[in-house]
């Protein structure tokens, strides 16, 4: 399956800690930074919504290019 | 237009009731909507609603959309369940926040504490930030609240005095109730859903007149001779007794007793309909809240709970008594569906008051009517 079935999956289950780590996976693949904060910025909130580990790694990395206060 | 609630508020000897239309019409349920429910301290829930950190309930308070919740520290608050951004309901069903409130329309993010955190792609994609958007602005709605006896009261428009000002009457009152309350838990809460305005239950509650025709079982012991009326004109009514018998078990076993009550409350209790929506009870080994949740003009749900002094309590002596008070409040159901279908009667004129015995009802009555009065003002009321 692709990222983007994954992550369609994930969505369709609900299954916030797997649409944190596939949407920051999808972040990472991107060599465009506006793309990759669009993904991280997903990331970014599922994880907020569930108080995954990885939301303040992923509040730094936003903040850092300007996307976040 | 005449001020048809000028008669409500005479003494009551001669004062008739409150107009069929305080029970029918939809346009004056509005208005004591925001009169009597919105502008006061009304009971949305109990504490006990929400136990642990992040517990969070989505409750229609007549038409309101409300967040009760529990924060991650700890505290009991009550939110508008409206998102800032476009107005969609935040939380649809009761469930546990883990992190943050998550609007599920564009995810705007909000904390327990009710403060916004994140507002994704509002500059544009990928970009969370836009001057515009002022954090600190647009956190969600708090409504005023506070938690007494467990119950959470809520004064939705802001313009009621504080809390333990406007309430200072039964606060005082049931000083010596001032204790620990335990909620009896799942079997120990029951919800009645009756045909009938809100303010009805209010009023059957307050009196002890119908107790030898509607509960016999009770009158058996507790006769109407040893009940007195709780008559505190622009506070709150009731009635109390001075024989209350403890439950016991087969063993003869009781619930424990609150700590430090005086002798008096040996054999008395209370029952307090605090107003606009909350009827408490109160005797020396458990207590009860009853809120009362109005669904229209016509309809309301009952949300019962009871109360211990200990959280550990005999599950069948607290089985038991659950069952004997719904037994009770069964009983009066027919007769608030019945008034309720009576105030159909387009002749009814409010009806007429025992002088000696509905004092407590024409209290509440006199409440509701100077609170409409009051909203209307001076000019529309003599219109």
């Amino acid at each position: 399956m692709s990222l983007d079935d994954d992550l369609i999956a994930a969505h369709l289950r609900g299954d916030k800690q797997a649409l944190v780590d596939l949407y920051e996976r999808a972040a990472h693949l991107t060599q465009d930074v506006d793309s990759a904060c669009f993904f991280a910025t997903q990331a970014y909130i599922f994880a907020l919504d569930c108080a995954h580990p990885k939301t303040m790694g992923l509040h730094q990395f936003l903040c850092l290019h300007g996307r976040e206060e | 237009m005449t001020d048809t609630l000028a008669s409500v508020r005479q003494p009551v000897n001669t004062a008739n009731g409150l107009p069929n239309e305080h029970y029918i019409d939809p346009k004056t349920y509005d208005e004591e909507r925001r009169a009597v429910l919105f502008a006061t301290w009304a009971g949305l829930a109990v504490a006990a609603d929400v136990p642990e950190n992040g517990d969070a309930v989505p409750i229609d308070f007549a038409g309101m959309p409300i967040l009760l919740l529990r924060d991650r520290d700890g505290q009991v608050r009550v939110f508008q369940n409206t998102c800032r951004h476009r107005g969609m309901i935040l939380v649809e069903e009761p469930r546990k926040i883990e992190g943050a409130i998550r609007c599920p329309y564009h995810s705007w993010c909000y904390s327990t504490k009710g403060d916004l955190v994140s507002t994704p792609h509002v500059g544009g994609p990928g970009q969370n930030t836009h001057p515009n958007i002022k954090r600190s602005e647009l956190g969600l709605t708090e409504i005023r609240s506070y938690v007494w006896r467990d119950v959470v009261w809520v004064n939705i428009d802001g313009t009621a005095p504080e809390f333990v000002d406007a309430m200072a009457g039964p606060i005082e009152r049931w000083a010596e109730f001032e204790k620990p309350l335990y909620h009896g838990g799942a079997d120990s809460k029951f919800t009645l859903s009756v045909k009938s305005n809100w303010k009805l239950a209010v009023e059957n509650y307050c009196e002890s007149y119908h107790l030898p025709w509607v509960h016999p079982g009770l009158n058996s012991y507790s006769r109407l001779e040893d009940h007195y009326n709780i008559e505190e004109y622009g506070q709150y009514s009731g009635q109390g007794t001075l024989v209350y018998r403890q439950l016991k078990s087969e063993t003869g076993a009781t619930f424990p007793d609150f700590d430090g009550l005086s002798s008096k409350w040996h054999t008395a209790a209370e029952y307090l309909a605090v107003y606009p929506n909350v009827l408490l009870g109160a005797h020396r080994d458990h207590a009860f809240a009853i809120i009362l949740m109005p669904q229209g003009p016509e309809e309301t749900h009952e949300h019962i709970h009871l109360y211990y002094p200990s959280p550990d309590t005999d599950d069948a002596l607290r089985a038991k008594n659950a069952e004997l008070w719904k037994v009770v409040f069964e009983e009066d159901i027919f007769v608030v569906e019945g008034m309720q279908r009576g105030r159909h009667g387009v002749n009814f004129d409010g009806g007429r008051f025992s002088p000696a015995m509905d004092g407590p009802t024409h209290c509440f009555h006199d409440w509701v009517a100077a609170r409409v009065q009051d909203y209307r003002g001076p000019a529309k009321a003599a219109e």
